[in-house]
């Protein structure tokens, strides 16, 4: 009788051993193993997929982040000259559409302050500017600084409004003369931090031309018909009509000359819209620090990669998801043909 | 239930050795291995090669790490007599096909070191009981190790060697009854 004991007994000491020839043929094959081992260049190195995957994805990472970071740094700029380009931008394109044909519209930094190129032609300046002040108080000391520039260049103030408070702010207009407007326009944005500026130049010239011409015809109509009234004999019908036609060329000489005077007077004195406003008035935050910045401009870099890798994750998935299935389909495959070859 | 007594198996080889070294220490495994599953002991020698000529072309990724030289071998060792038990159950499609009243004469033979009760016991095995009875007992591989190479559960392992050594014993005492 054969217990399991001595069965396993008996299936170790009849331990199979190979054959001499089959060690000699697979000792040759060491050593051809070995010789060749001896003259490889790569002999001995493995690059495993699994440890180069694990290598590979923590670099990827490392490299994305490293990307957002050198790009969020790159990206935040000082946070004076972004929020003057911004300011400039918009004041530019608001200010667009009341710009005249041919008149020149610029608008720049301090030291950039265009001034009314005037020389002989008579020219209309008007600027819009807004400077912000850290509080209340300050709002007050601009203005009153303002209204003292104003009359120091020669101007005058067309309105003035001033509220003080939590959120002060000051709204004035001023007239100074036109070759000032650079002095007034200098001296007004170093009064705060400028958070917009607009400045407009319209050419007056044509039109002070042509009130100059209409005026000179309708004096030379108006002596020409009075000299008509003094010197002719004239039927009572015909005086009717000259005097009537007297008077009205000097209505209208009277209102040219009128238009004149404005026109005139426009291309002599600039308007200059002054808002000083306060940070809580102006409705802004605080600007951000420079850390700040790049923490935001990384972490939108990286919300676009993570965007690139979902979209390429979404197109290989239905690939992968089939392959995948595929693999599976033949490992089960596999399996069942080994179990069915191993059972005879 | 048989209560069996495995040996603890041998330590690990910790470092990648060289390959004539580990030719030389599990050429007998290899060959056993193959032996027991094919039953025909020049099968198994052909076999044995093939296995150490395609390790031989393995062996630069060979990863210590993620297992013994032995698993290693063992597991080329499988898919080698695998392959050739498709061929194998091809070759019988065609002949069987053709209608060839000549039938080859089968060596099946496991070879001197056995004995003639076992030899016979042994035929009486499915190639894949031969298998865990091969791995477990005479080479002493562990379960977890043999269910790997298997590709099945441990609890698979010790069912399917369990059967198998009752079927062994039952017929060694059927030998013992004739004799």
């Amino acid at each position: 009788m054969t217990s399991s004991p001595d069965l396993i007994h008996e299936l170790r000491a009849s331990r199979p051993s190979a054959p001499v020839e089959l060690r000699s043929r697979i000792r040759a094959i060491a050593v051809e193993q070995e010789r060749t081992d001896s003259t490889a260049l790569w002999a001995g190195r493995r690059f495993p997929v699994r440890r180069g995957m694990l290598v590979a994805v923590p670099a990827a990472a490392a490299l994305a982040l490293a990307s957002a970071g050198v790009l969020g740094l790159a990206r935040s700029d000082s946070p004076q000259a972004v929020g003057r380009d911004a300011a400039e931008k918009a004041t530019l394109s608001a200010a667009a559409p009341e710009t005249a044909p041919g008149a020149l519209d610029t608008s720049g930094t301090r030291a950039q302050t265009p001034t009314p190129t005037a020389d002989e032609r008579a020219q209309k300046a008007s600027a819009t500017l807004t400077v912000e002040v850290k509080d209340s108080d300050a709002v007050s000391r601009a203005a009153q600084s303002a209204l003292d520039l104003t009359r120091t260049l020669g101007g005058f103030v067309v309105s003035s409004s001033v509220a003080t408070g939590d959120t002060g702010s000051a709204s004035i207009t001023v007239r100074v003369p036109v070759d000032k407007v650079q002095e007034a326009i200098a001296g007004l944005s170093g009064l705060g931090r400028i958070v917009s500026q607009n400045v407009t130049i319209e050419d007056r010239q044509e039109s002070i031309d042509a009130f100059v011409r209409q005026s000179r015809s309708l004096r030379a109509q108006i002596a020409l018909v009075t000299a008509r009234l003094e010197s002719e004999t004239l039927d009572a019908e015909t005086r009717a009509r000259l005097e009537a036609r007297l008077k009205n060329l000097k209505t209208d000489l009277l209102v040219a000359r009128r238009s004149l005077g404005t026109l005139r007077a426009e291309a002599r004195m600039s308007t200059i819209q002054l808002t000083v406003v306060t940070p809580e008035a102006l409705g802004a935050v605080a600007p951000p620090s420079r850390i700040d910045r790049t923490i935001d401009e990384a972490l939108n870099v990286l919300a676009w990669e993570g965007v690139v890798a979902l979209g390429i994750l979404i197109v290989l998935a239905p690939f992968a998801l089939v392959a995948g299935a595929v693999w599976l389909g033949h490992r089960l495959y596999r399996r069942h043909e080994e179990d069915r070859l191993l059972a005879t | 239930m048989h209560a069996v007594t495995i040996d603890a198996p041998r330590p690990h080889i910790a470092t990648t050795p060289s390959f004539a070294a580990v030719a030389e220490e599990l050429l007998d495994d290899v060959y056993g291995y193959l032996l027991y599953l094919t039953k025909n002991w020049a099968v198994a020698e052909d076999l044995t090669g093939e296995t150490f000529e395609a390790a031989f072309k393995k062996w630069r990724r060979f990863d210590p790490g993620r297992g013994t030289p032995r698993a290693w071998l063992l597991a080329i060792a499988r898919s080698t007599a695998l392959d050739w038990f498709r061929s194998d159950a091809r070759r019988r499609k065609r002949e069987e096909r053709a209608g060839s009243a000549e039938q080859r004469a089968e060596i099946d033979a496991f070879g001197e070191s056995f004995s003639a009760e076992l030899a016979e016991s042994l035929q009486a095995l499915s190639a894949g009981e031969r298998e865990v009875v091969a791995l477990r007992i005479v080479l002493d591989l562990d379960g977890e190790e043999t269910a790997r190479l298997l590709g099945i559960s441990v609890t698979a392992v010790s069912t399917r060697l369990s059967r198998a050594l009752s079927k062994l014993e039952e017929r060694m005492r059927d030998h013992d009854v004739v004799a």
